[in-house]
């Protein structure tokens, strides 16, 4: 639905309407036996930095799934998100180099 | 909590969105309501909207209705509710802050839980956590049921906090006078908004929003703009030409462009949010130059011509405004450009010797076109002795050696080149086309790896072996050619590219009024 988008006698530039952020998820308090989704952005490097997340997940008991995204400028595909919260108990971002 | 069981809740006056009216009979519908009052100056009850944000959901779900009242504009209610995740309903009142005084305020925030015939069931004044808690467990019992289990607010440091002074607290006369943005000046009242880029900007006023409009329909919807998804309607798209400084007349331009840069292949979403000084270039072409007074001659990358100046600084409000890419913000330009203000050119199809970029691209001539480039700022190129076109093309070619980064070699963004008239001459008399000069351009600008493993580089570069000759584009066609400027001074530009965007060039047609 449109929002109202006079305030007094001015018409706002801002969409003003509330749009919450989503609640976080709850955190699990062990890792160990969870299945963690890597996320490489596709950004320089990010993959040398998940090789590292990666081996001390693996030694703290926790599955790991890479996944890629097409490219880091854009919003990751909503396919892919799907495809990662079917398959992966919690997420690891990596950024840029 | 105050025990203040069998007092009668007063009627609410405030205003709000979906429903732009509150009501205690609306709020307690679904069993009690939960009033927060707070106001956006102070911080303990930033800290309250903060910490009770997220439970509103859970809360409504069960049968309590939370709204936060605020003692301000609905438009700073709005984003700030926004900004710290409250997911209830927000409220605003206007001096002399009727809500507040009913309620007998004197501290922001105070938390007031209305029951069943409005009966006021126990009021927190300031940030209490347990006194909270147990207000919460006190909707609990009378919503019965699954309601037991309402969510509490955290029991993080600190647990109790003093509020603020209430403006409710104030002398009437004194809370209006006080709330006037900038004792009435209209122009410092955009700035306390923040509707602006930092420049000053024209009050969107709804006559003048209306004039820019002409007629069209304000709730049309032109998308979504990133990065904060704001609806770009009609409307809004017209208060943005009305700060930036538009006339009426441009607004078909300004609607073209924003609708090229709305285009997901543009990827507006990275440009906004980058690191990298990523500018949008907006080329006009077409009929419409003349029609609105573009400028495309004398300083046409420069300051003085409305059309030009407005027309870049609308799309930009709209990106940034609508679609919340504040600099420091979701901007987050390690230096930003001067051409992030706006950016707007005409192409001097007049005197170019080539076809004009819209025709390019594939639209008629006559027809009157935006084109939309996302880059980085111009750089100078000058040349006032070359006497053959070769000697010119290197010498521009040369001169994009550097774009985006001294050893990036191969770019596969476009390299927008504005050439001059005297340059664009040589290039005219010596029948050179578009097509010959950017290849004699991309032939010129050649290196052996060896010489670009300096610093940052491409992949590519680092595959190579090292005499392998590495190009500076991509391929020719990452040469933009525009042809603008002054008819005196050999002084073109070289206007280099975003990269990693995966951004395409986008045209849209300009659609008469």
């Amino acid at each position: 639905m449109t929002a109202p988008n006079t305030i007094g006698q001015y018409v706002s530039p801002f969409d003003d309407r509330v749009r919450p952020p989503e609640p976080l998820a709850p955190r699990p308090r062990e890792i160990a036996g969870r299945t963690v989704g890597l996320l490489d952005i596709s950004k320089n490097r990010g993959a040398a930095f998940l090789d590292q997340i990666e081996s001390h997940l693996n030694a703290a008991g926790a599955r790991t799934i890479r996944w890629t995204k097409e490219i880091f400028s854009k919003p990751a595909a909503l396919a892919l998100i799907d495809e990662i919260a079917g398959r992966a108990d919690l997420v690891v971002e990596a950024l840029a180099d | 909590m105050r025990p203040t069981q069998n007092l009668r809740a007063p009627a609410l006056s405030a205003t709000g969105v979906d429903p732009a009216s509150a009501s205690l009979d609306d709020l307690t519908a679904r069993g009690a309501a939960l009033l927060v009052f707070v106001s956006e100056e102070c911080p303990t009850s930033m800290m309250a909207l903060r910490n009770l944000g997220p439970l509103c959901r859970g809360w409504e779900a069960a049968g309590l209705t939370a709204a936060a009242v605020f003692e301000d504009p609905l438009d700073v209610a709005l984003r700030v509710a926004r900004r710290l995740g409250w997911s209830g309903r927000v409220l605003s009142q206007a001096p002399p802050y009727p809500a507040s005084r009913a309620y007998g305020l004197v501290t922001v925030p105070t938390t007031v839980l209305v029951g069943t015939g409005h009966a006021i069931e126990g009021t927190v004044v300031g940030w209490d956590q347990p006194r909270l808690a147990a207000l919460i467990g006190r909707a609990g019992e009378l919503l019965g049921g699954s309601a037991a289990g309402l969510g509490r607010p955290p029991a993080t440091e600190p647990l109790l906090k003093p509020g603020c002074s209430s403006k409710a607290a104030l002398d009437p006369e004194i809370a209006v006078a006080i709330s006037r943005p900038a004792a009435d000046d209209e122009m410092e009242e955009m700035f306390e908004r923040g509707w602006t880029d930092g420049l000053p900007v024209v009050p969107p006023t709804v006559d003048r929003v209306a004039a820019m409009l002409g007629g069209a329909a304000g709730s049309e919807s032109l998308g979504l703009v990133p990065p904060s998804m704001g609806e770009a309607t009609l409307e809004r798209v017209a208060a943005c030409a009305v700060l930036a400084g538009c006339r009426p007349e441009y607004f078909p331009v300004v609607v073209a462009a924003a609708r090229a840069v709305l285009d997901p292949a543009f990827n507006l979403h990275g440009q906004a949010v980058t690191t990298q000084p990523a500018g949008q270039l907006i080329v006009v072409n077409g009929p419409v130059r003349r029609a609105i007074g573009l400028n495309s001659g004398m300083g046409a990358l420069g300051p003085g011509f409305r059309a030009n100046l407005t027309i870049g600084r609308a799309v930009r409000l709209l990106a940034t405004l609508s679609g919340g890419a504040v600099p420091g913000g979701l901007d987050r330009a390690t230096l930003g450009q001067m051409g992030k203000i706006g950016f707007c050119v005409a192409e001097d199809e007049e005197t170019s010797p080539w076809e004009p970029l819209h025709v390019e691209r594939g639209f008629d001539r006559g027809l009157s076109v935006v084109t939309v480039i996302g880059c980085d700022a111009p750089q100078n190129v000058s040349d006032h002795r070359s006497r053959t076109p070769e000697d010119l093309a290197y010498v521009l070619a040369w001169a994009a050696a550097s774009a985006w980064s001294t050893n990036w070699w191969p770019l596969a963004e476009p390299s927008v080149y504005v050439i001059c008239p005297e340059h664009a001459a040589m290039f005219r008399e010596a029948g050179w086309g578009k097509q010959r000069l950017r290849e004699f351009m991309f032939d010129a600008v050649r290196r052996p790896a060896s010489e670009l493993r300096r610093g940052e580089t491409t992949p590519a570069v680092h595959a190579a072996a090292p005499d392998t000759v590495i190009s500076k584009w991509a391929s020719p066609e990452a040469i933009v050619l525009l042809v603008a400027g002054g008819e005196a001074g050999r002084y073109s530009a070289v206007l280099g590219p975003c990269t990693g965007m995966g951004s395409r060039i986008v045209s849209r047609e300009v659609e008469s009024a």
